[in-house]
């Protein structure tokens, strides 16, 4: 407010001056010496300025220099793995999308860093390039089970969709890890890797159809079938003296625990078809079925459904031998139960019986399900011991878990009953037992310092 | 449920979670001396006592507050409860039984037929994620249920849940997701 224009209010005369005591802006009347307008202390408007200290000292926006250096891993991983502009591409997007989500935006650097490899392997899945995890985890550097833990965190929170990888689909991918091809090594022991990859997924499948891939880590397996291929592409002599070490340790392949077992499975497979070629006379081992190979895998479908029917013929026989005996027990599946106590629903079974899907000679479990205490000669409970009765099967159900016996009283428990002293006596020490007890843990205390 | 083609499904309750408080202090060395079957945990701050005839467990601080696990029913969860309250009454302390809450549920179930996980992963997505290179089951949450269910692929379930009627109906509503997915139990 300038001084012009104005009027005192006490005496009503125009001459008014800007007179500042000290740092307050003052107005006043020559005249009589009121004071007209007085400013506040400060030129600072009350309660901080306008402006606030952020906007006061900021520089032009950058992107975070995290954000900076993730994209550039996410670019460096895509080109370790050589995956297409497209891939990559998706790739920093989603990136960019998780780095600025709120669920990711406090989380440790680790984290962040876990955090590119699964977004190249969420636009890898998603785009039709099968990696896997494990490779994933390797090139991070991280424990697998960390990197699906964010991966899944990350699919949770951006709501994308990636579609599941197939074994046989990257399986073309592991067998190119392996330095096999003649250049690497010697001419006896080289294989081309088009050809170790056909054989290897012709494995593959005979493993998924009989129960092997299921539930088990992609990785042992697909080494184990890769082994196999190799061995049965040039059958001879050398080549099947090499044990699974040493293919790895040529390969230049680090070798994983569980392959050996898988090794032995897929064997096992293969003898149980090899049995079935008509023109084999000798009895098929583990150790020559490698020979046959070629041949099982050939006409794996043929050989899969003669073993069945084979399987089911023998079945027949012996459940038609075992009729004339015992009864049948009945109630023994409720002991089989185990000291659980089971609360018994009973769900309606929706259409047709799997009469529609059932496929000539294929299926061999009978899907009538037997009723809690019908009298049959597996007295167990069908479903979990289906592997006794059938060719192939999951080895979590052969070598089913033996049940604890049951304990009967457990069935009639209500909570509302009544709790006897001589029952909760028995948990309590006696006076003299406590002091006893005590004791000894004071002695036992000292001769620890003692020894200490 | 109703007729035709029933067949009867075992669930079978393997273990019952549930907490109570005595609403008053507990002197944990006092319950380690004379309790038999305690484990005293000082670096945690907690007792393990185990009784033997409901075979529980329960984690007792000295707030009063204690978690009681392995029980195979609800009721017996609630009888081992009142029984270990008892005890620590015996033992001197000024227990009143109070706030007692079934909190978790874990039940095993097995279908009669294997399970394609593929697909019924395919089928249900978001509701079902399958990773096989991290774990070889199919998990399947039902959030109004808060139930989760994890399916394996020869067709066994574990389901977890907060009380026994929300495990079963979990196992129901499942029930016909599967047997569409169902695959010949060999080929």
């Amino acid at each position: 407010m300038s001084a012009a224009g104005m009027r005192c209010p006490a005496c009503g005369s125009t001459n008014i001056v800007d007179d500042d005591l000290y740092s307050q802006a003052q107005l006043v009347c020559v005249d009589c010496g009121s004071v007209v307008s007085e400013g506040v202390l400060a030129n600072d408007p009350v309660g901080g300025s306008d402006v606030s200290f952020s906007r006061t000292t900021a520089v032009a926006k950058r992107p975070c220099a995290n954000l900076i250096k993730g994209q550039q891993r996410v670019k460096a991983i895509c080109r370790i793995l050589m995956v297409n502009r497209e891939i990559e591409d998706l790739s920093h997007t989603y990136y960019k999308m998780a780095y600025e989500h709120k669920a990711f935006l406090k989380v440790s650097l680790q984290k962040k860093d876990i955090l590119t490899g699964c977004c190249v392997l969420v636009s890898c899945r998603q785009l039709n390039w099968p990696i896997t995890v494990g490779t994933i985890s390797c090139l991070l550097d991280a424990d697998s089970m960390v990197v699906g833990a964010i991966y899944q965190e990350m699919v949770k929170n951006l709501s994308i969709e990636a579609p599941i990888i197939n074994v046989t689909d990257v399986i073309g991918a592991h067998c190119h890890e392996y330095k096999i091809s003649s250049l690497d090594v010697p001419e006896e022991l080289a294989e081309n890797s088009r050809e170790l990859t056909k054989r290897a997924v012709a494995l593959v499948e005979l493993a998924a159809d009989s129960w092997i891939v299921t539930g088990r880590k992609p990785i042992p397996i697909m080494m184990a079938a890769t082994y196999l291929a190799w061995q049965s592409l040039k059958p001879n002599k050398h080549r099947l003296k090499f044990s699974l070490d040493k293919f790895c340790q040529v390969a230049k392949v680090k070798k994983l625990k569980s392959a050996m077992t898988r090794v032995a499975e897929i064997k096992e497979v293969l003898c149980k078809l090899g049995k079935e070629i008509p023109w084999v006379r000798e009895t098929v081992t583990p150790d020559n079925v490698i020979q046959l190979v070629e041949c099982i895998l050939q006409n794996r479908y043929a050989l899969l459904r003669r073993a069945m029917r084979t399987h089911e013929d023998a079945l027949l026989e012996e459940s038609q031998a075992s009729c004339a005996e015992a009864p049948p027990e009945s109630s023994s599946q409720i002991s089989e139960c185990a000291d659980q106590t089971p609360i018994t629903s009973f769900v309606k079974q929706n259409g047709s019986n799997s009469d529609g899907k059932e496929k000539p000679g294929d299926v061999d479990y009978n899907p009538r399900v037997l009723p809690e205490h019908s009298g049959t000669q597996e007295s167990q409970n069908p479903p979990q011991n289906w592997g006794k009765r059938v060719l192939f099967a999951p080895p979590c159900v052969i070598h089913a878990k033996k049940r604890r016996a049951e304990q009967p009283e457990h069935t009639d428990v209500t909570g509302d009953e009544e709790i006897s002293d001589s029952e909760i006596d028995s948990y309590i020490r006696t006076p003299q037992e406590a002091r006893d007890f005590a004791l000894m843990q004071q002695m036992l205390s000292l001769s620890d310092s003692a020894k200490s | 449920m109703d007729s035709s083609n029933d067949e009867a499904l075992d669930i079978i309750i393997t273990n019952v979670v549930a907490t109570f408080r005595t609403r008053c202090h507990l002197n944990l060395r006092t319950i380690a001396l004379e309790g038999t079957n305690v484990i005293y945990k000082p670096e945690v701050g907690k007792v393990l006592m185990k009784l033997r005839k409901p075979m529980i467990t329960a984690s007792i601080w000295s707030s009063g507050k204690i978690i009681c696990t392995g029980a195979t029913s609800e009721d017996e969860a609630k009888l081992g409860a009142r029984r270990l309250a008892r005890c620590l009454q015996k033992l001197g302390f000024k227990v009143r039984f109070s706030a007692f809450k079934v909190v978790n549920v874990l039940a095993v179930c097995s279908m009669p037929f294997a399970v394609h996980l593929i697909d019924f992963t395919k089928n249900n997505r978001p509701i079902a994620s399958y990773e096989p290179e991290l774990h070889p089951a199919a998990t399947y949450r039902i959030k109004n249920l808060k139930a989760t269910i994890q399916v394996f692929s020869t067709g066994s379930l574990t389901v977890t849940g907060p009380n026994v009627q929300n495990v079963a109906t979990a196992v129901e509503q499942v029930y016909p997701l599967l047997f569409e997915c169902q695959k010949p139990l060999c080929k």
